[in-house]
């Protein structure tokens, strides 16, 4: 911890304090700091280098069930009172329409500091290093595409994170993290035909990231996906059987699944899962877990923005609906344990449920069994980006690329299309899941309004039938 | 300077906003928020080094620009690069700061907010609403070593509702909004009203036949047809080899029924402003004149690297439209809907080409069959796909009336052979 976090620290305790003498039935500060740092590599030069520090507090109070939050991006302790006091009025605005008092879970009071895990330390990594690094991947890169290279952009990003929660229970949590990020984007031509892919990797950890990624992992499989796609038919439309590969099963069980699995969501009457906790609602073969535990992944965390640790939480087991991910007050009013699921995106928000690194567990099948006794469907990979809406649990998925299976075999390759989906009826239509597993999606989700980095992924699935939106 | 840039500008941003969060007919949350930041650009070479900070006292501002240049100096040459901005005169737009806006309560939010869950439930008992309101305030000044020193403060607001309504395991729901810069364009009450009115209709879902259709795309999801083609007419895109309008400045694009201005002028616009991101004089610009791409959309280096005009798209980073107006046809939604025996009408969905290829795959997050000019059904599990030009060039009808919003006009929109994906 840097003298500014300690400094910080003492600022929060001496807030907690003060809004003790306050008499609200709770209040939590949060002091929260990033320091990013990043460099793009486009057409041969690395002509952009940015980097910068942003910091400040949010305080959330309750008041006679009612909540108010506010926040400042300032580091002066009279600011600090002065969101103290703006949340408590606001919390007294908040009673306007109040139906369901707001309560929270007990939980004990945690007082730890966790410190970032790294090996080689982005900070004291020079530029030069960093730049020799992104234009090797960039030269795979061109070497593969050759002339079909219509444009190139290679990225590095680095994100010192602290956050502090400290409570009027008792809870003082330091924890500080770093995600490092590299990733490739090709746009390959062969005449007026464009096709583009884009490769990510980031974990939580230093420079060794970039070290142990080797150009083939990155930007030559980004290259190889785009130039092929230059090729490609594009993608049929209408009903097909599929199997997805890691990346779209990391989606559909993000979008599908998770999201619908947030309780503040149950609560709320938005999601297709509510009343169906103990009850069928998947194929056998499907078990899903949110895990904030895995180390070095990019979703994972120690604890959560409310001060409580990061676990391995049982959504689906054996398509059995067995749980959600909880706050402190979605856990109250569901009678439950807190899941530690609360994360807020930096001082200006405050906390909300979210996911972790959410997949589909994998099963015994190979690829070449899940795919034999196909006569016409799809595989979809390079899974892109999806959404969904919770109360219907209509979602769509964008895959990056598609190849078709004929007589249970992988055929002709396909463009980039999005399919789309109903939850329940594509739960219930997995008819198997691979042995083989990847748990590679890191990205950010967003969710009223805030940013949060999760990860995502799974087996091979395969369904009975998916609308896919293609052309052909 | 001092820290040896060969250019640099500098952005400073203040802001401070209220918002009342809905969940379950309750006030989840009221939240306010104050930010304050500086961002430099420094140039060497053409090198672009880029800082940002919290805070905008003058200690940090000094700060942001040693960071910048330092990083400018360790960036790498870029050729292209000319110079930044020239001082120049800039319009005058009325209507983007609204003192009574600026100085609403969070008490007064919190009355729109429950007297939209107050309307929803009015429509439908059962209504389960979401959504909220916000106000916020900015002021934002830009400066750079050639003598650019522009401020602009603004204030705007928004309200929403999420309307569900279940019937067993049969749900409606919809999504409606309002926005604005001022108070007199907001529509504070009737959101949930029509969130909730909407709602009740996409009950009883359905799929369609997988098939070629005509698609009506309603003032909500219209817009997402024309996003495609602006972001792949950014001249970034363009020179950087990555649009699919590579080559087409001057041909046809889009039906003769098209014809797109970006206006960035008009008063209370919700995306007006003086000036671009650059700090270069906003002007009113055809992107689309019946159907033919008239120009690229520049920021200062684009229009440098290319030795086109300006158009003052800059983002200060990027290059995005303002209020793109297209041009109204003459027959009603309704004539339009009336006059399509078997298809499909989209209420909300965002049938966005892909800047690079194209493609257009997309789901209707909200629609209807139409079928002997009527609309019959709510669709589910609904698709949409095509190229963006061949979508653009079907376009046979644009509606006379429309939707508006502050700066925006949304019309209806009809597109003939569109691949439907949804049901045998």
């Amino acid at each position: 911890m840097d003298d500014q976090a300690k400094g910080m620290k003492k600022q929060l305790e001496r807030l907690r304090e003060e809004a003790l003498r306050r008499r609200v039935e709770f209040a939590e500060a949060r002091f929260a700091a990033v320091r990013h740092s990043g460099l793009m590599l486009q057409d041969g030069r690395a002509d952009r280098v940015a980097a910068g520090e942003r910091a400040g507090v949010g305080v959330r109070v309750l008041v006679e069930g009612a909540w108010g939050f506010s926040s400042s991006e300032s580091t002066a302790y009279p600011d600090w009172v002065s969101c103290l006091e703006s949340a408590i009025e606001l919390a007294r605005v908040s009673a306007a329409r109040l139906e369901e008092p707001a309560i929270l879970a007990e939980a004990p009071a945690v007082v730890d500091e966790v410190g970032a895990i790294f090996a080689l330390d982005p900070r004291q990594v020079p530029l030069e290093r960093k730049l020799a690094a992104v234009r090797g991947y960039e030269e795979a890169s061109a070497c593969y595409a050759g002339e079909h290279a219509a444009n190139l952009m290679t990225g590095y990003s680095d994100a010192f994170q602290t956050e502090i929660v400290c409570n009027t229970r008792g809870t003082l949590v330091s924890s500080e993290s770093v995600r490092t990020a590299i990733w490739h984007a090709i746009t390959a031509r062969n005449g007026s035909v464009r096709q583009r892919a884009r490769e990510m990797r980031g974990e939580q950890a230093g420079f060794e990231l970039v070290e142990a990624t080797p150009a083939a992992e990155l930007s030559v499989k980004a290259a190889v996906r785009a130039v092929a796609l230059l090729g490609a038919s594009p993608a049929p439309a209408g009903r097909f059987q599929a199997v997805f590969h890691p990346s779209i099963t990391g989606l559909l069980v993000h979008e599908a699944i998770g999201h619908n699995a947030e309780a503040d969501h149950i609560l709320s009457g938005q999601s297709i899962l509510s009343g169906k906790l103990d009850t069928k609602v998947a194929a056998d073969c499907i078990t899903i877990v949110d895990d904030a535990t895995i180390p070095g992944s990019w979703g994972s965390y120690r604890y959560d923005s409310e001060g409580v640790s990061g676990q391995r939480r049982m959504i689906v087991e054996n398509g059995v609906l067995k749980g959600f991910m909880h706050s402190l007050e979605t856990a109250a009013k569901m009678s439950v344990a807190p899941t530690g699921s609360a994360r807020a995106d930096g001082f200006l928000h405050r906390p909300i449920v979210r996911m972790s690194n959410t997949m589909i567990l994998p099963g015994e099948m190979s690829l070449d069994e899940l795919i034999a006794d196909i006569d016409v469907g799809i595989l979809l990979r390079g899974g892109q980006w999806g959404y969904v809406w919770c109360e219907k649990g209509q979602y769509t998925c964008h895959a990056g690329e598609g190849v078709m299976i004929r007589n249970g075999q992988l055929a002709e390759q396909v463009r980039d299309v999005s399919i789309s989906g109903m939850t329940l009826e594509t739960l219930a239509n997995v008819l198997g899941v691979s042995r083989d597993f990847e748990l590679r999606m890191p990205g950010n989700c967003g969710k009223n309004g805030q940013s949060m980095p999760v990860n995502g992924g799974g087996p091979y699935v395969r369904v009975r039938e998916i609308v896919v939106g293609g052309q052909g | 300077m001092q820290a040896g840039a060969e250019f640099a500008d500098a952005s400073v941003e203040s802001g401070r906003g209220i918002s009342v969060s809905v969940e379950k007919n309750a006030i989840k949350s009221s939240d306010a928020r104050l930010w304050a930041a500086v961002s430099v650009r420094a140039f060497f070479g053409g090198g672009t080094g880029w800082y940002s900070i919290s805070g905008i006292a003058e200690e940090q501002a000094r700060e942001a620009g040693r960071q910048a240049a330092e990083m400018a100096k360790a960036a790498e040459p870029d050729p292209d690069f000319v110079d930044l901005v020239s001082p120049s005169p800039y319009p005058e737009i009325p209507g983007l700061y609204d003192p009574g806006l600026a100085a609403i309560t969070p008490v007064e939010v919190a009355a729109w907010v429950v007297g939209n869950i107050d309307s929803a439930r009015a429509v439908a008992a059962e209504a389960i609403v979401s959504g909220g309101a916000s106000t916020g305030s900015r002021e934002w000044a830009l400066v750079n070593n050639l003598g650019v020193n522009v401020t602009q403060r603004t204030t705007s607001a928004s309200v929403s509702a999420h309307a569900v309504i279940r019937h067993d395991d049969d749900v409606g729901s919809f999504f409606e909004w309002d926005a604005a810069r001022r108070l007199a364009d907001l529509e504070v009450d009737g959101i949930g009203a029509r969130a909730a009115t909407e709602a009740l209709r996409y009950l009883n879902s359905r799929t369609v036949k997988t098939a070629v259709l005509p698609v009506v795309f309603g003032p909500l999801s219209s817009s997402g047809l024309m996003q495609g083609l602006c972001a792949a007419a950014s001249a970034e895109e363009v020179q950087r080899n990555r649009s699919f309008l590579i080559g087409k400045k001057g041909d046809r694009v889009a039906s003769e029924a098209l014809t797109l201005v970006d206006d960035p002028l008009i008063g209370g616009g919700l995306s007006s402003s003086a000036c671009d991101g650059d700090g270069f004089p906003h002007t009113k610009v055809t992107l689309v004149e019946k159907g033919v791409l008239r120009t690229f959309l520049h920021s200062h280096y684009t229009a440098r690297k290319s030795g086109e005009q300006n158009t003052g798209h800059s983002t200060r980073g990027g290059i995005a439209t303002t209020n793109v107006l297209p041009a109204l046809g003459d027959k009603t939604a309704a004539e339009i809907i009336a006059e399509v025996d078997d298809g499909i009408y989209v209420a909300l969905g965002s049938p966005v080409a892909d800047t690079a290829s194209g493609q257009v795959s997309a789901l209707v997050d909200a629609g209807f069959r139409i079928e002997n000019g009527e609309l019959t059904h709510p669709l589910k599990n609904t698709m949409v796909a095509g190229h963006g030009l061949d979508l653009l060039q079907a376009i046979d009808a644009i509606s006379s009336d429309y939707r508006a919003e502050p700066g925006r006009v949304l019309p209806t929109i009809r597109v003939q052979g569109v691949k439907v994906a949804s049901g045998r």
